[in-house]
């Protein structure tokens, strides 16, 4: 499935790139068109209608015309929202937002409380990883514990944090309510799981005799990850940590029950100030402000999460044509 | 003195059968041992956990001192790996020089590949060399740290024909003074390389000697039809039996070499296959419905007869009972 079938049309001259291009310029023109008509649910039909064109006259197979046809229901269900909330935006409003120091506090707690949950995703997954590609005794119960904040819903998640180290749990001198560490803590119980799995794959990958190779030509285990191990996983375990930042980054359920609001030190004014994780504020917003307020918020925050998504696809797309060698 | 090897290990995969090692075998200073058998006979297994990368039973001493119970960073062993395992970050240098700083005695890694013919790659990266190429540098990095036992796992498996005779001769020069384990399924390379050979099969060494031994007089129909040496079961050709002797309890073996083809002889065969080798003919011929080989210059048709003779000097009684059937 991974070689590109031949196109029925011959594309000599023009180039996939610049099909690509043309298609995407023709769905923009036909949105921006049915959008001051005031109609954008024309642009639905079209975008089903016009892919299902391009596909027959580029394969002319029923099959191919069939899925792509499909296919662009769902591609509308994802992409219509999207191209409406842009649309949609204030531009003022955006600005005002963007020049609000409660949105900017906002964006660096966003950011940074979620770093903070990949660092401690990593230093502490990346040695299970390890293990994990090289087999244990009790394995599978590891793994399980490992995967489970996949499926435990998030507000699940932060009532479990909440037993197990808040009031009466197991540190009763940390506080983790409404705090840095809850948040941190909230966010890398529903992160690490992909810190974890993306180094473990990595080390996977690794022959196991590259380290028979470093081993028995003199360098011993600390050696031999420092100088074979580690470079060969580093993109792997880099990817995982960028994928658990993203997902913190995106945490809500976890760290609304922990930590609502969190105090925490801001650089930029040099002092303690309060704030809330991104998504925590968009809802709140919402709730207070309505829809346009939270409207312009979110778009900020998209912006954020459009850049991680560029690093992650940058990240994941380079691992795959290189073999995952550095 | 030398390296001496008693161990035992049980491996295990998913979805397949426990698989036991269990041999034991000595290498003298300045020895080649090679193992030889057949895929799966666990050899490569064997050569793994005298290395340490596997736990086992039993010992592994060095010149007397015991080091199954260090890890294989200070077991002294260099390990040439079927698939070269070279370090694909690094370039040529840096794979050639990886153990230079664990180790006080060293040579030179970059004289090491001139001496190989491959110091014109010195900063490319593995992915880009032939097999021929990586295994040379895989050699050179194995042979920088001075190991006292060289340990090689089929290093020209991989390798095309051409390159495989041209680095077998590099191995044999390499190999000349130094202490070698030698695993490999082929029996060519086995004989040019050997002092001994240990034949394995099912995880355990069943015979072990020296070439000749092992080539001349297999221990069991095994070895004999592994080394390429017929194996006939006298009570399935009572015309052989009644040319050569021996009774219907007994098997001979004989090297496909040493059956002389002419106009008369021993017993007469009929020729069933012929095969066009480099220089010769290898030829596959019925005696009472048992297939034995043997080499010619000629080229008969399929079908034609012809008379094979023994030369008792080559024949091998197996069983143990050549003396009596002799006498």
């Amino acid at each position: 499935m991974a070689t590109r079938t031949e196109t029925r049309v011959s594309l000599d001259g023009i180039g996939r790139g610049a099909l690509a291009v043309a298609f995407v310029a023709m769905q923009i023109l036909a949105f921006v068109a049915a959008y001051t008509t005031g109609r954008p649910t024309w642009y639905a039909f079209f975008m089903v209608g016009s892919t299902a064109v391009t596909a027959y006259v580029l394969q002319g197979d029923t099959f191919v015309v069939a899925a792509a046809t499909l296919g662009s229901v769902l591609m509308i269900a994802l992409a219509l929202p999207l191209f409406l909330f842009v649309a949609r935006q204030s531009p003022s409003l955006i600005v005002e937002k963007t020049l609000d120091s409660d949105v900017h506090r906002m964006i660096y707690l966003g950011v940074y409380g979620p770093l903070l949950a990949a660092l401690v995703s990593l230093v502490f997954g990346v040695p299970l990883a390890h293990l994990l590609s090289e087999g244990f005794v009790g394995q599978p119960l590891v793994e399980s514990l490992v995967d489970l904040p996949l499926v435990v819903p998030h507000s699940v998640a932060g009532i479990l944090i909440l037993f197990g180290f808040g009031k009466g749990g197991a540190f009763p001198n940390v506080s983790i309510l409404g705090t840095m560490v809850g948040m941190v803590l909230a966010m890398a119980f529903v992160s690490a799981p992909y810190a974890v799995n993306a180094a473990r794959e990595a080390f996977e990958a690794i022959d196991d005799r590259l380290e028979y190779a470093s081993r028995i030509h003199g360098a011993n285990r600390w050696e031999t990850f420092r100088r074979v191990t580690g470079p060969l996983a580093v993109r792997g375990i880099v990817t995982g940590g960028v994928l658990a930042w993203a997902r913190a980054v995106s945490e809500f359920g976890a760290v609304a029950v922990v930590a609502y609001s969190v105090s925490f030190f801001y650089l930029p004014a040099g002092e303690k100030v309060t704030a809330q994780h991104a998504p925590v504020f968009v809802y709140n917003t919402y709730l207070q402000g309505g829809l346009a307020e939270s409207g312009a918020v979110a778009f900020l925050l998209l912006a954020v999460s459009g850049i991680i998504f560029l690093i992650i696809r940058y990240l994941t797309g380079d691992s795959t044509t290189t073999g995952g060698v550095v | 003195m030398g390296l001496h090897a008693d161990v035992s290990a049980t491996f295990t995969a998913d979805g397949a059968d426990t698989f036991h090692v269990d041999a034991e075998f000595d290498v003298e200073r300045g020895e080649s041992l090679v193992v030889l058998g057949p895929s799966g006979s666990g050899k490569t297994l064997l050569l793994e956990t005298v290395a340490g990368f596997h736990s086992h039973d039993g010992t592994v001493t060095l010149d007397g001192r015991r080091v199954s119970d260090s890890p294989p960073e200070q077991r002294d062993f260099g390990f040439v790996f079927q698939d070269y395992a070279l370090f694909p970050h690094m370039t040529v240098r840096e794979n050639a020089d990886y153990g230079s700083r664990y180790h006080d005695e060293t040579r030179d890694p970059i004289d090491l590949l001139a001496e190989l013919g491959v110091d014109d790659l010195l900063d490319r990266y593995p992915p880009t060399l032939s097999g021929g190429e990586k295994q040379r540098v895989a050699l050179a990095r194995a042979l920088a740290i001075r190991p006292e036992v060289m340990l090689l796992d089929e290093p020209l498996a991989a390798l095309d024909v051409p390159t495989r005779q041209d680095l077998r001769d590099d191995l044999a020069d390499v190999l000349t003074d130094a202490t070698a384990v030698y695993v490999t399924h082929n029996r060519t390379t086995a004989r040019a390389l050997a002092d001994r050979i240990a034949v394995m099969n099912d995880g355990r060494i069943v015979q072990l000697g020296t070439p000749e031994e092992i080539f001349e007089r297999p221990s069991s129909p095994m070895v004999a039809r592994f080394t390429g040496s017929n194996y006939v079961d006298l009570a399935e050709t009572p015309s052989l039996r009644g040319a050569l002797g021996g009774t219907e309890d007994d098997a001979i073996s004989i090297r496909p070499e040493a059956v002389e083809l002419g106009d008369g002889g021993d017993v007469r065969a009929t020729v069933e296959r012929v095969v066009r080798e480099d220089a010769t003919n290898r030829l596959t011929l019925s005696v009472d419905g048992e297939a034995i080989e043997a080499f010619a210059d000629v080229s008969p048709d399929i079908g034609d007869e012809m008379w094979l003779t023994f030369p008792p000097d080559r024949l091998y009684y197996m069983d143990g009972r050549e003396e009596a059937i002799r006498a």
